[in-house]
Parts: structure tokens; sequence; C-alpha cells
């Protein structure tokens, strides 16, 4: 009995378990055919979304930034490179810990606030998710190493080389080449959509000068790839690529020997030299002092550097060149083509010169230079002699007989009042003023009284040195007026240089005067710097040939010019600028200026100085225009002092190397 | 009554089925069916390991020499009498238990869980890990001296049992492991015939104290990993990144598959642990489907030899220990498989067999070697 209950006990148990395995049998075969019938869902039902998703994983399109466009000056120097840095850069979506990293790369490599506030900005426009965004530019090779030591704790940056551009020369001619910084929201905004796809490979946008004028012709076309990556972020493969079309490299009629003389022959002082090729004219030289280093925006300009730039008070970034000023004698040529083309005067008029003008029936006088020197004037005078003299009371005169609005039609001509420059968008028009003019602008009537200020330049008429330049360029070239312009050709992929052609609208002139008209004015402009100075007939000297004179070097070339200056504050100055202005606080001095061209038959240059609060135009600012016309006239080796570009490329590495 | 007689014929052709053939195999206590499907298995894990750790010929060999090793240990587990696990189940129990306390004292840490023990000359291990079969085992012998089913008293006693271990385990901050052991102990008191009202108090009462759990006592790496596991895009870079990447190798492996070596998930390193616990997601991309079918297949397979020895089992120990054994096995292949396919919240569980790691492998096939041991001792009944 207790024998079978113990086997009945064991059959029982035994069916118990079978029972129960059974159970979990169908358990686990039900858990699986779940199993199973889930993972079909997810690679069958749902395998097109996933595949895709996959796809979206690992293929980038990234960007593939052109090239920018080498410019070179005439002679074939470089003044602007493209040379390669390293930077350290982020994908935000691969760095973890963005907070951590940045905390760690701050004990290691040299990373302001600054640095990471101008990143922060630079994330938030990023368009196209999992690429590169710049942290650092300019890594030093001690930093790279130090980067690679702790590359693993600092997931999504990297060390990427990026070629940027790159002024061999600095500053020197910052202000025609203008240069290339980081591209704004408001840029991008600007443009159409088809602009904008353009710069998906590009941080940087020409800001001024040549490099926005000609932005497009730089800039290039952008290629695409499409790389397969890997979760961090390195590229594994390039599956498809489309390569960039570089930007044109293209070519200036810049001179940069020119533009080094220009830019030693102004030294310290502010002011501006422009030089034109009159028979092209090409813009050989365009100075404005004091300069930067536009190498300074390439990567985005500090805070602190930008303070820098401003302390100084004198505004570097201000284009001298291309800025309005009241000219000062050396309008007088011009309006004595005025008074010839309008039958006004000839060439044997003659006035009388007692040292003062009077309009008619008012009692005020209108004083010339000489009054104030020894309360005489020049007597008996025709034009020729007033402009190499410089005489106020002949152009006093003359502005009268002519009117404002006949001064005003004239004075367009040759350039002023308008921006005639092809490629320098941002030069100002100058103000050529008329009755229309003052009426508009100003609500007032014009007044006979303001007339004669406006023949000897001191009056409401502006003109900027460019347009001085050219239209001294204008007489040099006997009459025939070309319009500025910096570019002078591109080069194609074979290396040929094609000159650009522009479409010269200021050839057609209707008002020119005539050829003995011209050549008349333009010997009264050689006998300024080169009529010597005769003790028997006081005063018949040119204005300009004494400090030819005390400098001791005779020009071993032809050379007509004209000086002027402006008065900053009312009193009077002789125009040869020998006041001595020495007690003048140097914020009220005079403005300086000089025009001057190579006066050979057929002119090669043109030259205009101005010297901010600089003096007189004789004294401070013809030594400046001849020093450029040597530079440029005189072989090497026979200039005083000789001009070399070598001093730039020492300077340039000095400069690299304190880079960061 | 009925019940009794409508059985036997059934138990008979289980009986018949285990004697008279293959006696060469038997002497060598070896069970063919299982080591083949075992070695099946084992081999489809190091193809799959071998993409998933990037063509890394040292990991593979590493893996490779894991398995002999795991198979010679199985072997020899084999070859012990079931009565030595019988009799030997109370010491080896208390002896477990005092490694644990042991490994509470001066173990070492090993991703947060001090777990390990570090003892000269012997590799590290996870004494944890053997619990999976002493609280089974000791079930077992517990349940064979009283009569089946279960009575109320029993399952106290049960309960106490399970429980010592697996708080234990807990104190080593391994919940993982406890989890684990608790099931195997689970498994024990299911098969031996628990009444199911009560299994359905308790599965109430564990859905019932659940949200008190989650509020009171889960940890905020618990609580995110069963929040990411409703909504993995509440953070698709951080907690969330796991089991999106996943998701997205196995879908887009499709029926066939990227091909062997092809997986993009994989090679490009998206998936993370992707040769330890989500090994399963470079399996799908590059072999599809009907790779994760073929591994199914091969679980089947195995499961189903358990099964079998289980059911043919002689005595109420053997049943239960191997029956016990097969379900833990089932139950870690099934819980990794649903975690990496985003069924379930994510636990560190590898995929048996298929995952890199010496130390599971070599547990588990300690487990299959005490079901050849039941499988190969079995004694010529009295008819």
């Amino acid at each position: 009995m207790a024998e079978k209950f113990k086997l009945n006990d064991h059959e029982r148990e035994t069916l118990i378990f079978n029972r129960r395995m059974i159970v979990a049998g169908i358990v686990v075969l039900l858990l699986l055919a779940a199993l199973a019938s889930w993972m079909a869902y997810l690679q069958i039902y749902r395998y097109e979304y996933f595949a895709a998703r996959s796809d979206g994983n690992r293929l980038h399109s990234q960007y593939v930034s052109p090239n920018r466009g080498l410019i070179y000056d005439r002679n074939g120097v470089l003044l602007a490179e493209n040379r390669p840095i390293f930077n350290l850069t982020v994908v935000r979506e691969t760095a973890t810990n963005l907070d951590v990293s940045l905390d760690l790369l701050r004990s290691v490599i040299n990373l302001s606030d600054d640095d990471i506030e101008q990143y922060r900005t630079r994330q938030s426009r990023r368009a196209v998710p999992h690429t590169s965004v710049p942290l650092r530019y300019q890594l030093s090779e001690e930093e790279i190493a130090a980067i690679a030591v702790n590359q693993h704790m600092l997931p999504g940056f990297a060390v990427e080389a990026q070629l940027v551009r790159h002024y061999p020369f600095g500053g020197m001619s910052a202000h025609a080449i203008g240069y290339v910084s980081e591209i704004n929201k408001e840029e991008l905004e600007a443009m159409t959509p088809e602009q904008a796809a353009n710069y998906r490979g590009t941080h940087q946008i020409g800001k001024t000068g040549i490099e926005k004028t000609y932005e497009d012709m730089l800039l290039g076309t952008v290629g695409y790839e499409t790389v397969e990556k890997n979760n961090r972020g390195q590229v594994m493969r390039v599956l498809d690529r489309t390569d960039p079309l570089p930007g044109r490299d293209i070519v200036l009629h810049l001179d940069s020997r020119l533009q080094a003389a220009a830019e030693r022959a102004l030294g310290e002082r502010r002011g501006a030299v422009v030089a034109i090729d009159p028979s092209t004219g090409g813009v050989l030289a365009m100075v404005s002092k004091p300069g930067y280093d536009p190498n300074l925006f390439v990567t985005g300009i500090s805070r602190e550097q930008l303070a820098d730039l401003n302390r100084s008070g004198h505004t570097p970034l201000f284009n001298r060149a291309i800025a309005s000023r009241v000219p000062g004698s050396t309008i007088k040529p011009f309006v004595g083509l005025a008074g010839l083309y309008n039958g006004v005067i000839t060439p044997e008029t003659v006035i009388g010169d007692p040292g003062y003008f009077r309009l008619q029936g008012r009692a005020r006088p209108y004083y010339d230079w000489t009054w104030w020197v020894d309360k005489s004037g020049h007597g008996a005078i025709d034009l020729r002699r007033a402009i190499y003299q410089s005489c106020n009371t002949y152009f006093y005169q003359l502005a009268v007989d002519l009117g404002i609005d006949r001064i005003h039609d004239y004075l367009l001509t040759f350039g002023f009042g308008q921006n005639l420059a092809i490629d320098i968008p941002e030069a100002s028009s100058g103000i050529v003023p008329s009755e229309a003019w003052k009426r508009e602008n100003r609500n007032e009537p014009w007044y006979v009284g303001e007339t004669p200020y406006e023949g000897i330049g001191n009056g409401i008429f502006q003109a900027t040195t460019l347009q001085m330049a050219s239209a001294a360029a204008a007489i040099a070239n006997h009459g025939v007026i070309k319009q500025p312009r910096l570019l002078k050709g591109t080069i194609g992929s074979d290396g040929e240089i094609t000159d650009v052609i522009f479409e010269d609208t200021a050839a057609s002139r209707q008002l020119l005067p005539t050829q003995e008209q011209i050549e008349l004015v333009r010997n009264a402009m050689v006998d300024v710097v080169n009529k010597p100075y005769d003790p028997n007939a006081r005063r018949y000297e040119g204005s300009a040939y004494p400090v030819l004179r005390e400098s001791g070097r005779p020009l071993p070339y032809p050379m007509g010019g004209k000086s002027g200056t402006a008065q900053v504050v009312e009193f009077r100055v002789d125009s040869a600028g020998n006041r001595d202005e020495s007690e003048v606080d140097e914020r009220f001095r005079t403005h300086a200026m000089f025009i001057a061209f190579d006066a050979s038959e057929k002119s090669r240059i043109a030259v205009a100085v101005f010297v901010e609060n600089g003096g007189g135009g004789g004294s401070v600012a013809f030594p400046v225009a001849r020093e450029v016309l040597d530079a440029y006239l005189l072989p090497e080796g026979e200039q005083y002092p000789e001009v070399s570009l070598a001093a730039y490329d020492a300077a340039d590495e000095l400069d690299h190397d304190h880079d960061h | 009554m009925a019940t009794r007689s409508s059985s036997r014929p059934l138990g008979d052709r289980f009986y018949q089925l285990s004697t008279g053939r293959g006696e060469l195999w038997q002497s060598l206590r070896i069970d063919p069916p299982l080591v083949l499907s075992l070695l099946c298995l084992a081999a489809y894990g190091l193809l799959v390991l071998f993409s998933a750790s990037g063509e890394n010929v040292a990991d593979v060999q590493r893996q490779a020499a894991a398995i002999v090793v795991a198979f010679v240990v199985m072997t020899a587990v084999a070859q012990l009498e079931v009565d030595f696990f019988r009799r030997g189940a109370p010491l080896m129990f208390v002896g477990g238990l005092l490694v644990l306390g042991v490994v509470l004292a001066i173990g070492s840490e090993v991703n947060g869980a001090k777990a390990w023990l570090d003892l000269p000359g012997l590799p590290s291990f996870q004494p944890s890990e053997l619990e999976k079969f002493l609280v089974p085992m000791m079930l077992a012998w517990y349940m064979s001296t009283r009569s089946l089913p279960p009575k109320f008293k029993d399952l106290v006693v049960c309960g106490v049992i399970i429980l010592i271990p697996a708080v234990l385990i807990l104190l080593q901050n391994d919940t993982g492991t406890a989890l684990m052991v608790i099931m195997s102990g689970v498994f024990t008191v299911l098969l031996a015939g628990i009444s199911w009202k009560i299994v359905f108090a308790g599965i109430t009462a564990v859905l019932a104290a659940s949200p008190a759990w989650y509020i009171f006592l889960a940890q905020p790496h618990q609580k995110n990993r069963i929040l990411t596991f409703f909504d993995p895009y509440r953070d698709p870079t951080g907690a969330g990144y796991n089991i999106i990447q996943s998701q997205i190798a196995i879908g887009s492996g499709g029926l066939q598959g990227k091909g062997w070596l092809n997986g993009a998930q994989s090679q490009l390193d998206f998936i993370p642990e992707s040769n330890t616990d989500f090994i399963l997601a470079v399996l799908a991309e590059e072999f599809g489907l009907l790779g994760v079918l073929f591994l199914i297949f091969l679980y089947l397979l195995v499961l189903g030899r358990g099964f079998y020895i289980a059911l043919t089992a002689q005595d109420t120990f053997s049943r239960l220990l191997a029956g016990s054994i097969v379900l833990t096995f089932f139950f870690y292949a099934f819980v990794n498989m649903a975690m990496v396919s985003g069924l379930m919240p994510v636990v560190g569980l590898p995929l048996p067999l298929v995952s890199k790691g010496g130390t599971s492998i070599v547990t588990l096939l300690i487990g299959f070697g005490i079901l050849m041991s039941i499988q190969t001792h079995k004694r010529v009944l009295p008819r």
C-alpha cells in the first residue's frame, strides 16, 4: 500500500511537471513567435523608413569650398593669396559633452571667451547639420599637439586645414584691395537663394575694396561631395564628388613698388595718395594713412584688436583717398579751363591785381595771399601766371565772371560731383555746388558773395583725392579723360592674362576745351614746379619752385603740378603754404594738397596727394608727390630714397609669427 | 484517476527514446543533439562577432578559445552523477552564500557592480553567476523531499531560498544578475506545480507594486531606462541613442540583410556595445530577417532538446533542475532580443552564446553540462 502510494505519487508529480513544461513550452513558442513578428514588422514593414534613417546616419553632403581667386599687381606681384591654416572645429552632434570639452581646451590651448562666443554665433547660423563649425582659427603647432594628446576626451572636435586669405603686404594696399571676413547674417539674407547656395562651403566674403567689388569673380563655384561618415563624424569614404570651380585670378593696375613708395612718402602723417596712369585711367597706387592690417579681419577680428584700431582716434579703417575734401587751389587750373571754354577769358586776358578783389558795389575785400605777405598784389596778370603763381584775385574775378552754374557745368566734365571710378563703388561723389544744388540741399539761394571762394577751391566745392588725381590725369593726357579703374585683367586657366575692356563713358565728354587751351593750362602747371625764381621780376616764379630748389635735387624729368591748401578754420594763408603754422593746434592746421603729373608728351602718371592737417600744399604735399613720381619714373638705383618691397616681406614673416 | 492512466503511454515513449541507442555517447556522458545545436549557435555567434568587432581576429580567437574551454567544462560537469548535485545541493548552496558574503567584503568593482572576485592565480570571476544553478538546485532538492505540488509552507521556504542570495546580489549592486537568479528560482517553483491562483496573485501583486517601486525605490538610471523604453526620442543622442540606432540597424537590414561585414550601422560604429549586448543588431542588419529567424531556429533546437531532457528526466529533482535551466536560458535569450529590438527596457544582458564574453559562455555551458549529466546518467527503471 505504501509502495503503491509512493508510485502513484511519483506519477502524479510527473504529470504535474509535464503539464507545466508543456505550458512553458507553449509560452516559449508564443513569445518567440511574437519576437519574430516584431522583427518582421521592423525589417519588412518598416524597412523603407529604417533604411532611409540608416542612410541619413552615414551619408552626408559636404560642400567643397572653391579656392578664392588670387590678386596680382601689374607686375605679377601677389597682393592676396590663400594660405593653409589649421583650425579647431566642432561637429555639435558628436560633441557629446561640449562644456566639459571646452573647459579642458581652455586649459591646454589659448581659447578666449570671445572665441567661444563667436563660435556660438557661427553655430547658430549653421545651415547643414553634422557639419563642422570653426572654434579657433590658426592653431600653433604646440596647440595642435596639445589637442592631439587630449583627442580622446574631445569627441566631436577636430583640427582641420583650411585655405584662408592672406595679404602678404599687410596694410600696404589695404584700402585698395580691401579684405575678406566672415559672412554675416545680413549679407546672407540679402542674397538670392542661388547666391547663398554658392556660399555653403565658404565662411568668408569680400567686405571692402576689390575683394568686395569683384566678389563674384573671385569666389568661384562651390563643389559638392557625398561622403560616408562614421559615428564620430570621420569621413570614411567619398562616394560622389563635383569639384568646385576656383575663382578667377585677377590682375590690378596697382604697382606695389609705387604703393610702397607712396606709403613711405606719407610717413606717419594722415592722408592719401592716388596715382593714375593717364592713358588708361588705371589706378597705379591708392594709399590711405593710417592703414591697418587686413589679415586681422580674415579669421574674425577680436574685440580687443578692433578696440586697438579705433583707440588711435585716427580712423585707420576710413579710406581717405575716396573721401571728399575742400581742394584748395588745386582746383584753379580747372576753373581756368572753364573760363577759356566759355570764352569769358582768353590766354591773353590780363587783369590788375592790387592784392585783393572786390565785388561790384560791395565794400568787402577778398584778399590775395600776397596781401598777407606785404600788402601788395601781382599787378597785371594773365591766366598762365595766375596758375603758376596761384593768384587768388584772378580766380575770384574769373569765378564771378563765369557764375556758379557755368563753373558747375564745366567741373562735371572732369569727373567732379560724381563717382567716375568704374570699380570703386565706395568712393564719395564730392560736391559741385550750383544755384539749384544749394536750394535743394541747403534750402538757401546762392549768394554772389560765395562765388569768389569757389574760384580758389575754398568754398562749398569738395572733391576726393581720387577725383583730383583723375582730373590731373586728364590734363596730363592732353584733355582726354579716362574713368579710373583698378582691375586690369583676368588670368585664364591657361595662365594667359586677358585685359578687361570697360565701356568708358567719360571719353566722349562734350565740354572739353580746345587743344591750345589745354596745352596752355598744362604748361602753366609745369611752370608751377619749374619756373625759376628771377630776382629782377618779382612773383614770376612757380609757387612750388622754392621747395624744389631747397631740396637740392633738380627734376630729371618734366613735371607739372599744382599745390593747394584748404582751410580748416577761418584764417588766410598763402597758397604755397609757407606760413608758419607750428603754433597752431595740429587739428586746426590746413590740409595740404598737391596734384602732379609726368609732363612728357605721353604722360605716364598723374598723382594727387592729400595730407590731413599737413600745413601748406607746396611745402608738405609737393615733396610727397615728387617722391611718388620719382619711384615710378626713375629707374631703380637712381631713386631717392630707393624703394624696396623686401622690408614688407620681413615684416610679414614677423607678423605671421605673432599670430595668436 | 483518469489523468494518471492516460499519462502512462506518453511516459513510456519517452523512456523508449532515451534507452538503447547511442551507448558510446552515453558512456562519454555527451548528448550529441544538444552539443551539436550548441556548437552551431556558437559558430554562428563567432561569424557575427567577427563582423561586430570590426574584423578583429584577436577578439574572435579569444572568444573561440573561451568556447573550447566552456565545452570542456560542460563535458566535465556532465561526468558528475545527478546524485552528486542532489546530495551536494544544500552544501553548495550554503557555500555559495558564503562566497557571496566574501565578495561583498573583498570583491572588486566593475561597471558599478561589486560582484567580482579577484583571487591570486585565478581569472577573476563572478560568483553570483553560479547562483543561477545553485538556487534551482537547492529548490529542486527541497522540493524532491516533499510531495508535489508544493504547499504554502513549502512556498515560504522556497521564497527564503530565493531571497537570501538575491538580496546578497542586490547588495552587490548587480540588479541584472539578481533578476536572473530570482527568475531561475521562480521557474523552478512554477514547474513544481505551484497553484495557478498563487501565480496570478503573484503577478497581480508585482504589477500593483510596480508603481510604488517606481516612485519610491527605483534609482534614477532605472527610471531613465523605463522612460526611454516608452519614448526613445525624449533624449535621442543620450539615453535613447542605443535603442534608436539599434532599431535603425535592425530595420534597415530588411529581409536578406546588407551582407556579412557590410552593415553600415555596425561598421561605422553607430551601434554601441555592438559586440556584446547589442550584437543582435549587427546580426539583424547584416543577415536580415532570415538571419534572425535562423538564430531563433538554433535557439529552438537547443530549447527543444532541453525540454526533451527535462521531460524524460527520471526524478523530480532532475526534472525541476533541468526545466529551470532550460527556461532560464530561454529567458536570457528572449530578454536580450526583446531589449535590443525595443520590446523591453534596456537591461544589461548578453545574447547567450553569441555576445562576446568568456564568463557568460562558461557559465551557460555549466548549465548545459548539468543537463547532459541528467540525460546521460539515467538508470534503467524496474518495470
